[in-house]
C-alpha cells in the first residue's frame, strides 16, 4: 500500500485535469520559448561559422575593371597571399526558354571549376562543372526562376537578343553572397562560355585567401590594400574591396543580436508564464485549505506539508518538461534550419544541444518552484483553526479575525457613479455591476492576470510599430539612392542624349545622371581604415531627402567637399562638419573637407556624397554617366516594373548598351522582405505572451468562478438564470481584458522604443526614429476583447450549470 | 489516586475583531479523569467549540494552562510549538468533527491510514491491517475502498471516528459529531462512542448543543458565555458512574 500522503498528491494531479494543464502548459510555454532560443542559438553560433569556414571563404574581395592572367600571377605573388581565384562576375536578364518573367542574375564565370579552392560551391544536384554554354544556378535562384536541372534558360543581351544554355547543375555557394541581404541570385559559367554571351574574357573580381592571420581583420585589410595598391600601380581600377575573416560570418553578429531579441523575449514569457504559475499555485493551495487542516488535524507537521505540495509542483514541472523539452528541442532546430537557409549556410544536422537541455530543465524546474514556493510556504504554515474554517477563502489581504467592515474605495466611488448615473436615468444592469465589483475582489490575483495580459498586449502592439518603424526606415534609406527606375549602361552616355530619349518614354516625369567614386579612408598615419563610396549625384538632386545629424547637404559648387554617413563616427568619434578627411583615391591621397554628417545603416561602411558636378570632372566624364535615376508619373511598384520593362527595350532597341534597367520598389522589398521575417519571429513570441496571458485569464476567471460557487448559488437561489450567470462571470472577463488593453496602450511606447532601438542597431548598426502605427492597437483591440470573452465561457458555461442544491452544498 | 487525564488551569480565550474584544473562554478550571465520556452542552456561540480546540491544541489559549498527562508524563499543549501539537494529537488524541473532516480523494482505508503515515507509524502491511480492524469496529469493512461520496454521512462519521482510533490514542474529543445527522444515525454513532468508552476504556469529551443527549454521559458540563458549570449534582463519582455503564 503506497503512503496515503502521496495517493493525494497523485489525486491532485490527476483529478482536476483542467487545472493541471493549465500549470503545465504555463511551465511548458516558459520551457519550450527558451529552449528553442537557446538551442537554436547554439547551433548557429557553432555552425555559422563552421559552415562558413568550411568552404574556404575569401578575406579580400577586389572588384575591379577587367585584367588577365598576368595580373592575376602579380596578386598571387603578394606577400601573404595564400590563393587566389579570379572570376568575372557581371549581372544578365534571365529567362526560362518560352516564358515571358525576367529575372536578374549574377553570372560568375570560372576558369577551372575543378580547381575551385576559394568560395568553394557544395553540389546539390547535377552537375556541379558546368561545361562551354551551361550553366549551373545557385539554390537561392531556384527562389526567383521556376526552373530544374535540364531546363534552358534565354540570357538577354545587350543588344536585346537572346542566346540559351541549359542548367545543368544546382550548387550552393555560401560565401559569396554572405552578408549581402540584396544580392542577386547567382550563376555559373566557364570563362569559355564568355564569347557567347558577348563578354570580354577579362576577369573583374579577384578573391585571396591570407597566409595567416585569416581572422585578424586588421591584417586582413593590410594586405588587402597592398593588392590593391599593386594592381593600380600596373593600371588595374580597384572599384571596391571587401574584407572578411575566415571563421565569423559576414552576419553572425547581426543573427546573433536578432537571437538576443528573441531570447529576451523568450526570458519576458517565462517570467509571465511564472506569475501564472504563482497565480494557479496560490488559487489551488487556497481551494486546498480544507485538506491541508485534515492533514494537520491527524498529524500532519508544516514539513510534511511542504514536502506534499513541493512534490506536486516537481510533478506538474516534470510534466511539462516532457512535453517541452523535445518539441524545443525540434523547435531549435527548426528555426536554425529556417535561418541558415535564409542566410544560405548549413547546419551540422539534428543534435541535442546539451546547454539548450539544461536552461530549460533549470527552468522547467526553477521557475515553478520559485513561482509556488510563496504560496506552499504560506500554506503549510497556516494553522488548524484556519484552515478547517477556510479562513483565505475571503481576500488575504485581509488580517486574521478584523473583517472588512467598510466599503473599499472602489465600490464607493463605482456606487456614487452609478447612483449619479441613475439619477440622469442612465442605468448600467445589475449583473455588470456585480461584475466589476468582483473584478476587484482578489486584488493580487488581478494584478497578476493584469500584468501577464498587459505584457502580452505591449509585447504585441510594440511589434506592428517595430515593423512599421523598420519599415520607414528602409523607405527613407531608399531616399538616398533609390529612384523610380535606375538606368545603368555598359558604357557612358551624355545627360542630354539620355535626356531626351527617355522623355520619348510615357510616364517617365524626370531623370539625373549619377557617378560614384570609390576609395579607401585614411588615418593620421596613411593606413587604410574603411573602404568609402562616393556617390555623385546633382546638388540640387530630388531623389535625395537626406537626414542630417550634424552640417549641410553638399552643393554644386563643391570642391572635395563631402556629407559623410555616420558610420565615420566608428573611426572619427568627434568628427563635425569644417573637419578634413584623407581619402586615397586612384591611388593618391587626397584631403576633402567634411560639410555634413548624415543618418545611413552604419553595416555598409562608410557612404558619401559629393555633388556630380566635382565627381563629373573627377571621373573626366563631364556631362556624361554611365547610371541614370528615373522619376515616373505614378511609384507603385508593377507600374516602375513595367517601366523599367519598357525603358530596358527601349533603349535596346536604339542600340544603347544597357547593363540593367530595374525598379526601386523591388530592390527595397526585398529588403523589406527579409526584415519581415525577423519581424515575423517577433510577433510568434508576442502571441506566445498573449497565448500566456489568456491562459493567465482563463484561470483566474476559473478560480473566481469555483471560489464564489456559493454566491453564485445565492444568486440563483434568489431567481438569476443561467444567462445572468454567464452574464456576470463573462463581463468580469471582458472588464480585465479592457483594464489590461489601456495598460498595454501605455506600456507598449517604451517597448516599442526598445524594441525598435535594440532591432535597429543589431540590423542597422544604428539607432532609428520610431514610427507608431494604429494597426497593432486595432488588433489587440479585437484581439483581447475574443480572448476575454473567450477565456470566461468556460468558467461562465461551468457556473451556470450548477445547480442551486450543488452550490450551496459545495464544500 | 489520582486519575486525573486532562486538566485546564484559568483557561481563558478573547478574540480581537473589528467591532472589539470578545472572550469566548472565561477562566476555566476543568479536570477530567481517565475513562469519563463527558458532555459538554452548551448553546451556539457560548464557547463549547472553543474549549474543545483549546483541548485538542487546535486554538491559541489567551491565558491559562492545558495539560495532558501521558503515563506520568505532564504535557503542557499550549506551551508545544504548533508541528509538536500535530504531532501529538496526531498520536495521541483523536478528534472528530461535525462535518467529517475525510478526504475527498482517498477511499475509506487511506483516510483511516493517513494519521499513521503522518506520525511515522506507517507499514504498509500493518497499517492496512489496522485500518480494515478500525473499519470492522465501525462496520464499514465492505466499504473500505470507496471514496466518501459514496456513503452517507453516519458512514462518513464513523469513518472519521476510525481515523480518530488510528494510532490508539487514550483521548478522543469531538466536536457536535451528530450535530448534521438524523437521529436514528445519531444514535448509532453515540452507541459506537459509548463502546469505546466502555470496552477500550477511552476517554471522550464531546460537545453538542442538544441538551437531551446529555443523560448518556458519564459526566455532563454545561457551557454558558464562556463559563463552564459542572451539572452533575449527584454524590456518585462521576468514574462510578462510568464504570457501571461498562457493566452495563
Amino acid at each position: 500500500m503506497m503512503r496515503p500522503r502521496w495517493i493525494k498528491v497523485f489525486h491532485d494531479l490527476w483529478d482536476n485535469k483542467a487545472r493541471t494543464l493549465l500549470v503545465v502548459f504555463s511551465i511548458a510555454v516558459g520551457v519550450f520559448s527558451i529552449g528553442v532560443i537557446a538551442g537554436a542559438y547554439q547551433i548557429i553560433s557553432n555552425d555559422m561559422s563552421i559552415s562558413y569556414a568550411a568552404n574556404q571563404p575569401a578575406n579580400v574581395e577586389l572588384r575591379t575593371i577587367g585584367f588577365n592572367q598576368d595580373v592575376l600571377g602579380s596578386i598571387q605573388n603578394t606577400h601573404g597571399v595564400l590563393d587566389v581565384e579570379a572570376r568575372r562576375v557581371f549581372n544578365m536578364r534571365v529567362r526560362v526558354a518560352g516564358t515571358e518573367k525576367w529575372t536578374t542574375l549574377d553570372m560568375v564565370a570560372f576558369e577551372d571549376f575543378e580547381a575551385n579552392t576559394v568560395n568553394l560551391l557544395i553540389a546539390l544536384q547535377g552537375d556541379a562543372i558546368p561545361k562551354k554554354r551551361e550553366v549551373v544556378l545557385e539554390r537561392d535562384a531556384l527562389n526567383h526562376i521556376d526552373v530544374q536541372v535540364a531546363d534552358v534558360l534565354e540570357f538577354q543581351l545587350q543588344d536585346g537578343s537572346t542566346k540559351t544554355m541549359p542548367v545543368v547543375g544546382i550548387v550552393q555557394d555560401t560565401a559569396m553572397g554572405a552578408g549581402d541581404f540584396l544580392a542577386s541570385p547567382y550563376a555559373y559559367i566557364t570563362m569559355s562560355s564568355l564569347q557567347y554571351l558577348r563578354q570580354p574574357a577579362l576577369y573583374n573580381r579577384a578573391y585571396v585567401t591570407v597566409e595567416a592571420g585569416g581572422d585578424d581583420i586588421r591584417h586582413i585589410r593590410v594586405i588587402g590594400a597592398d593588392l590593391k595598391d599593386k594592381l593600380e600601380k600596373n593600371g588595374t581600377r580597384v572599384i571596391r574591396t571587401r574584407f572578411s575573416e575566415t571563421y565569423e560570418h559576414p552576419l553572425a553578429s547581426t543573427v546573433n543580436a536578432i537571437l538576443g531579441i528573441l531570447m529576451a523575449l523568450g526570458i519576458l514569457i517565462v517570467f509571465l508564464s511564472s506569475s501564472l504559475i504563482a497565480n494557479t499555485l496560490s488559487a489551488l493551495l487556497n481551494q486546498h485549505l480544507r485538506h491541508i487542516g485534515v492533514i494537520k488535524l491527524v498529524g500532519g507537521r508544516r514539513r510534511q506539508v511542504f514536502v506534499m505540495y513541493l512534490v506536486l509542483i516537481m510533478s506538474f514541472a516534470a510534466l511539462a518538461l516532457l512535453m517541452a523539452v523535445p518539441l524545443g528541442g525540434q523547435g531549435a532546430y527548426g528555426l536554425a534550419l529556417f535561418i541558415s537557409s535564409e542566410l544560405n549556410f548549413n547546419i551540422l544536422g539534428y543534435r541535442i544541444v546539451p546547454t539548450a537541455l539544461l536552461i530549460q530543465v533549470a527552468v522547467g524546474l526553477l521557475v515553478p518552484l520559485i513561482a509556488g514556493l510563496s504560496p506552499v510556504i504560506s500554506g503549510s504554515r497556516i494553522t488548524v483553526l484556519r484552515a478547517l474554517s477556510g479562513d483565505l477563502t475571503g481576500d488575504e489581504s485581509q488580517p486574521q479575525g478584523q473583517q472588512q467592515t467598510r466599503v473599499s474605495w472602489f465600490d464607493w466611488m463605482l456606487i456614487r457613479l452609478t447612483r449619479m448615473l441613475a439619477l440622469r436615468g442612465i442605468h448600467f444592469p445589475r449583473p455588470f455591476i456585480i461584475s466589476l465589483r468582483n473584478t476587484f475582489r482578489r486584488r493580487g490575483r488581478l494584478i497578476l492576470t493584469l500584468f501577464t495580459l498587459t505584457m502580452g498586449g505591449a509585447i504585441f502592439i510594440a511589434v506592428f510599430n517595430v515593423r512599421a518603424t523598420l519599415h520607414d526606415y528602409i523607405d527613407s534609406i531608399g531616399k538616398y539612392f533609390v529612384a523610380d527606375v535606375t538606368l545603368d549602361f555598359d558604357q557612358p552616355y551624355r545627360l542630354r542624349e539620355i535626356e531626351q530619349m527617355v522623355m520619348q518614354v510615357d510616364g517617365v516625369a524626370g531623370m539625373e545622371g549619377w557617378q560614384f567614386v570609390s576609395g579607401e579612408l585614411l588615418d593620421a598615419n596613411g593606413e587604410v581604415l574603411e573602404n568609402i563610396n562616393i556617390f555623385g549625384p546633382p546638388a540640387d538632386s530630388v531623389l535625395i531627402e537626406p537626414l542630417l545629424v550634424k552640417g549641410r547637404w553638399i552643393r554644386a559648387e563643391d570642391v572635395r567637399k563631402l556629407a559623410l554617413s555616420e558610420a565615420a563616427y566608428g573611426y572619427f568619434p568627434n568628427i563635425k562638419p569644417g573637419d578634413h578627411v584623407t581619402l586615397k583615391i586612384d591611388g593618391r591621397a587626397e584631403d576633402w573637407e567634411v560639410v555634413g554628417i548624415f543618418k545611413f545603416v552604419d553595416r555598409e561602411g562608410v557612404l558619401a556624397y559629393a555633388p556630380y558636378e566635382y565627381i563629373s570632372k573627377m571621373n573626366n566624364l563631364a556631362n556624361r554617366s554611365y547610371s541614370f535615376r528615373l522619376i515616373t508619373e505614378n511609384h507603385e511598384r508593377s507600374y516602375q516594373n513595367a517601366k523599367a520593362e519598357e525603358l530596358d527595350k527601349f533603349f535596346r532597341e536604339r542600340g544603347f548598351k544597357v547593363r540593367v534597367a530595374q525598379a526601386g520598389r523591388a530592390t527595397l522589398d526585398t529588403a523589406v522582405e527579409s526584415l519581415d521575417t525577423l519581424v515575423m519571429f517577433l510577433l510568434i513570441m508576442a502571441i506566445l505572451t498573449a497565448v500566456v496571458g489568456a491562459m493567465g485569464l482563463t484561470g483566474t476567471m476559473g478560480m473566481n468562478v469555483l471560489e464564489r460557487t456559493r454566491e453564485i448559488g445565492i444568486t440563483r437561489a434568489i431567481g438569476a438564470d443561467d444567462r445572468a450567470v454567464m452574464q456576470t462571470v463573462i463581463s468580469e472577463g471582458f472588464v480585465i481584458g479592457a483594464i489590461s488593453y489601456v495598460l498595454a496602450i501605455i506600456l507598449s511606447i517604451p517597448f516599442t522604443y526598445l524594441l525598435s532601438t535594440i532591432v535597429s542597431l543589431a540590423v542597422f548598426e544604428t539607432p532609428i526614429d520610431v514610427v507608431y502605427t494604429f494597426m497593432g492597437y486595432v488588433i489587440w483591440f479585437g484581439l483581447v476583447l475574443v480572448l476575454s470573452v473567450v477565456a470566461s465561457i468556460l468558467p461562465a458555461r461551468n457556473a451556470a450549470r450548477l445547480t442551486i442544491r450543488e452550490v450551496l452544498a459545495y464544500e | 489516586m489520582d486519575n486525573t487525564l486532562i486538566e485546564l488551569m484559568n483557561v481563558s480565550k478573547t478574540y480581537s475583531t473589528a467591532a472589539g474584544d470578545f472572550t469566548a473562554l472565561k477562566n476555566i478550571n476543568l479536570k477530567v479523569n481517565a475513562g469519563e465520556f463527558v458532555g459538554i452542552v452548551g448553546k451556539s456561540g457560548a464557547g463549547k467549540s472553543t474549549l474543545l480546540n483549546m483541548i485538542n491544541g487546535v486554538d491559541q489559549l489567551t491565558s491559562g494552562v492545558v495539560i495532558v498527562h501521558d503515563g506520568g508524563e505532564k504535557i503542557s499543549v499550549h506551551e508545544m510549538s504548533e508541528d509538536g501539537r500535530a504531532l501529538w494529537r496526531g498520536r495521541k488524541m483523536g478528534v472528530v468533527y461535525q462535518s467529517f473532516q475525510l478526504l475527498p480523494m482517498l477511499t475509506l482505508i487511506e483516510n483511516i491510514t493517513l494519521p499513521l503515515d503522518f506520525s511515522d507509524n506507517f507499514k504498509p502491511r500493518e497499517s492496512k491491517a489496522r485500518a480494515m480492524q478500525l473499519l470492522e469496529l465501525v462496520e464499514l469493512e465492505g466499504h473500505a475502498n470507496k471514496l466518501p461520496a459514496f456513503i452517507s454521512g453516519g458512514q462518513q462519521q464513523r469513518v472519521a471516528i476510525a481515523r480518530a482510533l488510528a494510532n490508539d490514542p487514550s483521548i478522543l474529543v469531538a466536536d457536535e459529531p451528530t450535530g448534521s445527522l438524523d437521529s436514528i444515525t445519531a444514535d448509532h454513532i453515540f452507541d459506537v462512542f459509548e463502546q469505546l468508552v466502555s470496552n477500550q476504556g477511552k476517554t471522550i469529551i464531546m460537545v453538542t448543543h442538544d441538551s437531551s443527549l446529555a443523560g448518556r454521559f458519564s459526566r455532563n458540563l454545561r457551557i454558558t458565555d464562556g463559563e463552564l458549570a459542572d451539572e452533575d449534582d449527584s454524590a456518585e463519582s462521576k468514574v462510578d458512574k462510568t464504570m457501571r455503564r461498562r457493566k452495563k
